[in-house]
């Protein structure tokens, strides 16, 4: 059973190809425009091992926070590749997928220019409360403290916590944004 | 052997995608507009567009296969424009073409939106060359010969603002809601052409400018206001139409003495302003030269006239790669 794993939400671009859980396959990407690497990274996944788009089971994708554009890239190509060829879909945040790393109570962090998206998340690894974006000025005076996700994706953990957990339907697959757009603000 | 080809349209804020054949019948067409979110905001909104896009892209997907009773696997080639537009929005456009591409082995073609409004016009008529070529959109007001499908010599072209932006930029001194296009025609119908505008560039070139007449209407909506003093709104929209649409009458006509061509297409989203198509009517008329304005359905942005500009490039072989990406410029020649 295969999974394909995509995580474009940030500078690093990340794709995977896992076999029954187990990573065969990994590139990540350092450099560039992610629009103009993606598919060809893909396409170059999958024929290293001889596979078709129709031969994935499922897409585990990083649906965000980040990068608004860079997140877009992955989600509409697991949409597309979902909806098409009945791949099942099941998005993650990176926040929570760099949970999977502790084994208590902690909030996470992600920094962008101006500020951090953050989440808390329990010992089981399930979002309290809701994804945040904190300025510069708030994240100083937050209450809470704030674990910045230094570490690389563990992708098998990541697949282990979605085993059991049900598909989503690829029209209602949309990126996590978190930020709102500024003539939403107020 | 006859040729389907999946047409994609991201660039602004319609989430776009057609079926069309042989670069002329349109077996399904779906197009989901953003238009009543924008108005909101009084203008395209860049990030919810792209929003947008990404939440309607499949369901436009299922849409279009769904009203072409066919099937991804039954087509030639996908089509998507990559320029010009909102990078953000075309880009959704772009990554689901190149994901059907590599899903399905198709070759993919990128497709201009300009070239598109042009090709919209072989939809329903057949163009012949060599031809005159009128762009008039939000971002583009151009005159061109078209000596072939795909050969285009410049012309002229807007100095600085585009028709569209400058229609845009009177609706909104005026205070109607957007798309002010449409707005400002409807109601320059009521109007009579009492102000007295400034004409564009009157030199001999066939160069376009706008800004001079957006701004002369800027300064008298604010002077009149300073004076305690209303606007009559329909005679404003009235005599900015007549002086900016008489500048492209004016170009076109020397175009037309000038180079003996006999055939005129109009193209691009200011193209379904009825003013434009009777003016231009009458300068066809007076030359005796056919003119081709595609109807309103095709006016606006749609995948059916990217399929149709595609299906030439189908014919050549001039396929994109997996590295295509948006650009917000998109020049022709």
């Amino acid at each position: 059973m295969y999974t394909l794993y995509i995580d474009s939400h940030f500078n690093n671009l990340v794709i995977a190809l896992l076999k029954d859980g187990k990573i065969k396959e990994e590139k990540i990407i350092e450099s560039g425009k992610h629009s103009e690497i993606i598919i060809n990274l893909i396409k170059e996944v999958l024929e290293d091992n001889k596979l078709e788009v129709a031969d994935l089971k499922e897409i585990i994708v990083i649906n965000g926070p980040g990068s608004f554009t860079g997140v877009r890239i992955g989600v509409v190509i697991a949409k597309i590749m979902g909806y098409t060829k009945n791949i099942l879909l099941k998005p993650i945040s990176f926040l929570q997928a760099a949970s999977l790393d502790y084994d208590k109570n902690i909030t996470l962090g992600i920094e962008d220019r101006n500020g951090v998206f953050i989440g808390s998340f329990n010992q089981e690894h399930e979002l309290v409360g809701d994804y945040k974006y904190l300025n510069n000025k708030e994240k100083d005076s937050y209450k809470e403290k704030i674990v910045i996700v230094e570490n690389k994706i563990k992708i098998e953990k990541v697949w282990e916590f979605l085993k059991d957990k049900p598909p989503i339907n690829p029209h209602e697959l949309t990126p996590l944004y978190v930020k709102k757009i500024e003539v939403q603000n107020g | 052997m006859d040729v389907y080809i999946l047409a994609i349209e991201s660039s602004c804020d319609e989430t776009s995608m057609a079926i069309v054949k042989n670069g002329k019948e349109i077996i399904g067409l779906s197009i989901a507009t953003q238009i009543d979110t924008h108005a909101l905001y009084g203008g395209v909104v860049p990030e919810i567009a792209s929003r947008m896009h990404t939440e309607a892209i499949t369901l436009v997907l299922e849409d279009v296969l769904k009203k072409a009773k066919m099937k991804i696997e039954d087509m030639q080639a996908i089509a998507v424009t990559y320029a010009p537009g909102l990078t953000g929005s075309l880009m959704v456009g772009i990554e689901a073409a190149k994901t059907l591409a590599l899903i399905y082995h198709k070759p993919l073609i990128a497709v201009n939106h300009l070239i598109g409004h042009i090709f919209a016009n072989n939809i329903e008529d057949k163009m012949e060359y060599p031809m005159i070529s009128l762009i008039v959109s939000g971002g583009h007001t151009e005159l061109l010969i078209m000596e072939d499908d795909y050969t285009f010599k410049k012309l002229g072209e807007t100095l600085d603002d585009a028709i569209g932006e400058c229609y845009d930029k009177v609706a909104r001194v005026v205070g109607l809601k957007y798309p002010g296009g449409p707005n400002v025609e409807k109601l320059a119908k009521e109007g009579k052409h009492t102000y007295n505008l400034p004409q564009p560039v009157l030199d001999d070139t066939y160069n376009f400018s706008y800004s001079g007449l957006k701004s002369a209407i800027i300064n008298l909506v604010h002077n009149e206001t300073q004076r305690g003093r209303e606007i009559n709104k329909a005679d404003l929209a009235r005599s900015f139409q007549d002086v900016a649409i008489d500048e492209l009458v004016r170009k076109v006509d020397k175009a037309f003495r000038e180079t003996n061509i006999k055939r005129l297409v109009v193209a691009g989203g200011v193209s379904a302003n009825n003013y434009l198509k009777e003016e231009m009517q009458k300068l066809c008329d007076k030359y005796g030269a056919k003119l081709l304005i595609p109807r309103l359905l095709y006016c606006t942005d749609n995948a059916a006239m990217i399929g149709a500009a595609a299906y030439p490039l189908y014919l050549k072989g001039e396929f994109a790669d997996f590295s295509l990406n948006a650009s917000s410029n998109g020049d022709l020649c």
